[in-house]
């Protein structure tokens, strides 16, 4: 295995070589007394096609112009150069900013953003122009990531950390999770869980001792970082990946957007869908099984179901039967549903189980 | 207790035209005290100019308006004109329908009241006599003579209060007036604003005029080509009503009706006489004073079924699109001006008229209302303007008839801009005896309509190249802000120095250019480029 150091600098590398081909691009069209002009890959909805191969949302190959000689694309550009000016800086001494920061930063440009939501955009013209990332620019969300518990040895910087000896409440995945380097681990799989405190149910329980596993508490959506570091322990470290979330549609696509990505980040897909992970549950199927306390299916809940069952993402059968199941019984359970048969019940008996079916 | 007859007539009399209009002075104009001062101007100015241009004389007019108090002013108008002699002034200025103007003729004045109308709301508001000082040319001599006089309303007659030489140096009429119960205004029926549109439809004109406040405006002449005195021009039998035609025929000198018919109308051939014997069995052959009232009327009957030739139109004099331009130009300072004179056209089938318009755009284009510019129409009548009841009138009715919104105007009311109508007739339709308004005659509407939206399209070229100037500027700025900046930061981005880009920056600053050069560049691509650049993606 490569040194995670090294690779973190490939691939800073490989960063400041992609932003340094921006500009070299448009001083070579003006040399050539050409107009410059910058291709942008499209992200319009009909750009966004699922790619059945990779089993995730890819970018089409339609693109925009962006061109010096237009006078509503020639801001852009401007944003965009100076954009990668920054970027490059960041990356070139190893710091990273949020996009707020950035936002900030650029009030002192010549060409300035009318509000953080455009330089937001023009960050994620930067990401599918150049095809790397954002946080490999050296721009971070502002959020941190899923909190890990169990027995891995991850090294940020010059600190190695152990996630059995960080407290109850884990390791914490740093936003810039890619300049981790994964040390070493005595593990068979990952737990992913919807919510903290089913995390803390499974640590209190030892989950991590019985099944030999990471827990991972996601605290709703996967965070982009979390998303990063599933596909890393589950790519670099062969580990298994298992997600267990409510027993409802946005249940569903928690998961779904770790397994095949979502349509919004479909230029950066490859670097964050980890199309091997698996749902265990709850399931429709699990609430008939094991007579879980149950709640009503709200409208919005049938309207939700309904799009994913005509989502390319959810085209499996196991998704078909479990979407068609919910709908039929109009019914939805909680994780935190199986405390009705006591609260080792589902460290004891569902996840045993649920594990071995798959 | 009844009354004989005789008894009841002792009361009966007859008024003179002077004591009529003493009682119905509302008739000629004088209603309200801004308009009655806008009339005197109108009378006193359209005098002055038709007398200077039927001497061949360069019009110059010279007002000075001085308040004595409130609603109380004394004019004093003085022209260059070939002056009055001694003997017709009292007939100009004192008596009613008097003038040399009842012909079939294109001009400003037609019913002879207009001075003898001002010296009577001079003396029914004051009291008080008149003065002119004229001087004109005996022979090679010059004379002048200066009198006062009142208007005896009995008589519709002079009444001369002094009379002496006086000192003069040029030919011209000065007239001192005095007026009560009327009011100077700068509003757009004042008597300022009738002489400024006077100049526009009169640029060979020179007014100066010195206002109440003591302030001098001189209006300089935009132009020195005196317009050509209009012809008279027989009545069209289209034109003609039964009791024109018995006019004609008693006072005729022609001894048969036929030759009465060919010589006192247009388009009146022998073989069209003959026709109108053949359908109307009427002798033609009879002397004149023997023409029945209704046979009269069977004729213009059949008037109206012939097909005659359009009247002649040498009797129009318009004023031109190119003296049009050079009024607006003088008075209005515009950034734009369109004019346009249309060829002559007929109304009600006899009577012909010729309408000419002009729009000016920015510069003192339209009037300004609180802060902002509206619309300003200009309504003239043989160069006359027309300064009142525009709501009724037909130029008014045609140009809001126009769909604006196809010429870049959004809506009338509130454009900047000034619309010029002039319409030219020996018998302009009036819709009262103030000669305010047009009569919305279907064909006047059509001309009015037509002349305008021609030049309401140039205008909208004029805006469009001027909004796209602006907005090529506006881009211009945009490309010469950016492009250096981006030049540097992609040069720091590039690590490289910053190329020489001023080439570039010319390319870019021109739109249509570029788009060309960039599709020819794709052109020349070899295929295999472009798919090698898709696989960089």
């Amino acid at each position: 295995m490569t040194n995670r150091k090294e690779l973190a600098l490939n691939r800073r590398d490989i960063a400041v070589n992609k932003l340094q081909s921006l500009g070299e691009k448009i001083i070579e069209d003006v040399n050539l007394r050409n107009v410059p002009s910058i291709q942008v890959p499209s992200r319009g909805t009909s750009n966004i096609v699922y790619d059945d191969k990779k089993r995730y949302y890819v970018l089409g190959d339609r693109y925009g112009q962006r061109s010096l000689g237009n006078v509503k694309q020639i801001k852009k550009i401007g944003q965009m150069v100076y954009m990668a000016n920054f970027c490059k800086s960041l990356v070139q001494t190893g710091k990273t900013a949020t996009l707020r920061e950035m936002y900030y930063v650029s009030e002192g440009w010549d060409i300035d953003f009318g509000d953080q939501q455009e330089s937001n955009i023009v960050g994620e013209d930067l990401e599918v122009t150049l095809g790397i990332s954002r946080e490999d620019l050296g721009l971070m969300p502002e959020e941190d990531g899923a909190s890990v518990y169990g027995d891995i040895t991850v090294k940020d910087d010059d600190v190695e950390i152990n996630a059995l000896k960080m407290g109850k409440s884990g390791y914490t995945i740093s936003p810039t999770i890619d300049e981790v380097e994964l040390v070493d681990h005595n593990v068979q799989r990952v737990i992913a869980v919807e919510t903290m405190g089913m995390f803390h149910r499974m640590v209190q329980e030892k989950a991590y001792n019985k099944f030999d596993t990471l827990i991972v508490g996601l605290k709703g959506q996967a965070a982009r970082a979390t998303r990063r570091f599933l596909k890393r322990v589950n790519e670099e470290l062969g580990l298994p990946v298992y997600i267990c979330n409510d027993g409802d549609p946005w249940g569903f696509h928690i998961a779904m957007v770790i397994i095949s990505g979502s349509a919004k980040l479909a230029h950066v897909n490859h670097e964050l869908a980890t199309p091997d992970a698996k749902f265990l549950g709850v399931t429709a199927s699990d609430i008939i099984n094991y007579d879980l306390p149950t709640d009503p299916l709200k409208d919005i809940d049938v309207l939700r179901l309904k799009e994913l069952y005509k989502d390319p993402r959810y085209k499996d059968d196991f998704w078909k039967v479990e979407i068609k199941k919910m709908l039929k019984i109009g019914k939805k359970a909680e994780q935190q549903s199986f405390s009705k048969y006591g609260l080792e019940y589902v460290v004891d008996t569902y996840l045993p189980e649920k594990l071995d079916a798959m | 207790m009844e009354r004989e007859a005789s008894e009841l007539f002792e009361e009966f009399k007859e008024l003179t035209a002077s004591e009529f209009f003493r009682r119905n002075k509302q008739m000629l104009g004088f209603s309200g005290k801004i308009r009655s001062l806008t009339m005197v101007f109108h009378e006193l100015i359209t005098n002055s100019l038709d007398a200077a241009e039927e001497a061949g004389i360069q019009p110059e007019i010279s007002i000075d308006l001085k308040r004595v108090d409130k609603d109380h002013y004394i004019l004093k108008h003085m022209d260059n004109g070939p002056g009055i002699p001694e003997d017709f002034i009292t007939k100009v200025y004192c008596t009613m329908f008097a003038g040399s103007k009842f012909r079939n003729i294109q001009s400003r004045g037609q019913q002879g009241l207009g001075c003898s109308g001002c010296v009577l709301l001079s003396q029914m508001t004051t009291g008080k006599p008149t003065r002119v000082i004229s001087g004109y040319k005996k022979g090679e001599k010059l004379q002048g003579v200066e009198m006062t006089f009142k208007m005896d309303v009995k008589t519709n007659k002079g009444l001369i209060l002094d009379r002496k030489p006086a000192e003069v140096t040029s030919t011209g009429v000065a007239i001192e007036l005095q007026f009560k119960d009327v009011s100077y205004s700068l509003s757009e029926q004042g008597a300022f604003e009738y002489i400024r549109r006077s100049m526009i439809a009169n640029p060979h004109a020179k007014i100066t005029f010195r206002d109440p406040t003591g302030h001098k405006y001189i209006f300089e002449r935009a132009t020195d080509v005196i317009p050509p005195l209009p012809k008279e021009v027989l009545p069209h039998p289209r034109g003609v009503t039964a009791d024109d035609l018995i006019f004609m025929a008693k006072h005729t000198d022609k001894r048969r009706f036929r030759s009465l018919l060919t010589s006192s109308l247009s388009r009146m051939s022998t073989k069209r006489v003959n026709e109108i014997q053949e359908t109307t069995k009427i002798d033609l052959n009879k002397r004149p004073k023997d023409m029945k009232w209704e046979e009269a009327e069977r004729i213009v009957e059949l008037f109206a079924q012939m097909d005659f030739m359009a009247p002649p139109t040498s009797g129009l004099i318009p004023i031109g699109k190119v003296q049009i331009e050079k009024g607006i130009r003088e008075i209005l300072n515009p950034e734009f001006v369109a004019t346009t004179t249309r060829k002559p056209k007929t109304y009600r089938g006899g009577v012909s008229f010729v309408i000419e318009a002009g729009i000016s755009y920015g510069g003192e284009s339209g009037r300004v209302v609180g802060e902002q510019k509206r619309a300003e129409i200009m309504r003239f009548a043989n160069r006359v303007p027309l300064s009142f009841d525009q709501g009724s009138c037909a130029i008014t009715e045609a140009l809001k008839s126009i769909d604006w919104k196809r010429y870049g105007i959004r809506d009338l009311e509130n454009a900047p801009i000034t619309v010029f109508v002039n319409i030219v007739s020996t018998n302009v339709p009036y819709l009262s005896t103030g000669k305010q308004s047009v009569a919305p005659e279907e064909e006047i509407l059509h001309e009015v309509r037509q002349a305008t939206m021609k030049i309401a399209r140039s205008l909208q070229k004029y805006i469009n190249a001027k909004r796209a100037a602006k907005d090529e500027e506006m881009r211009s700025k945009i490309f010469e802000t950016y492009v250096p900046v981006i030049m540097r930061e992609a040069a720091l981005l590039a690590g490289t120095d910053v190329p020489e880009y001023d080439q570039i920056l010319a390319k870019v600053t021109r739109r249509p250019k570029i788009l060309d050069e960039i599709d020819i560049d794709l052109s020349e691509l070899a295929d295999d480029d472009i798919v090698g650049e898709k696989d960089d993606e």
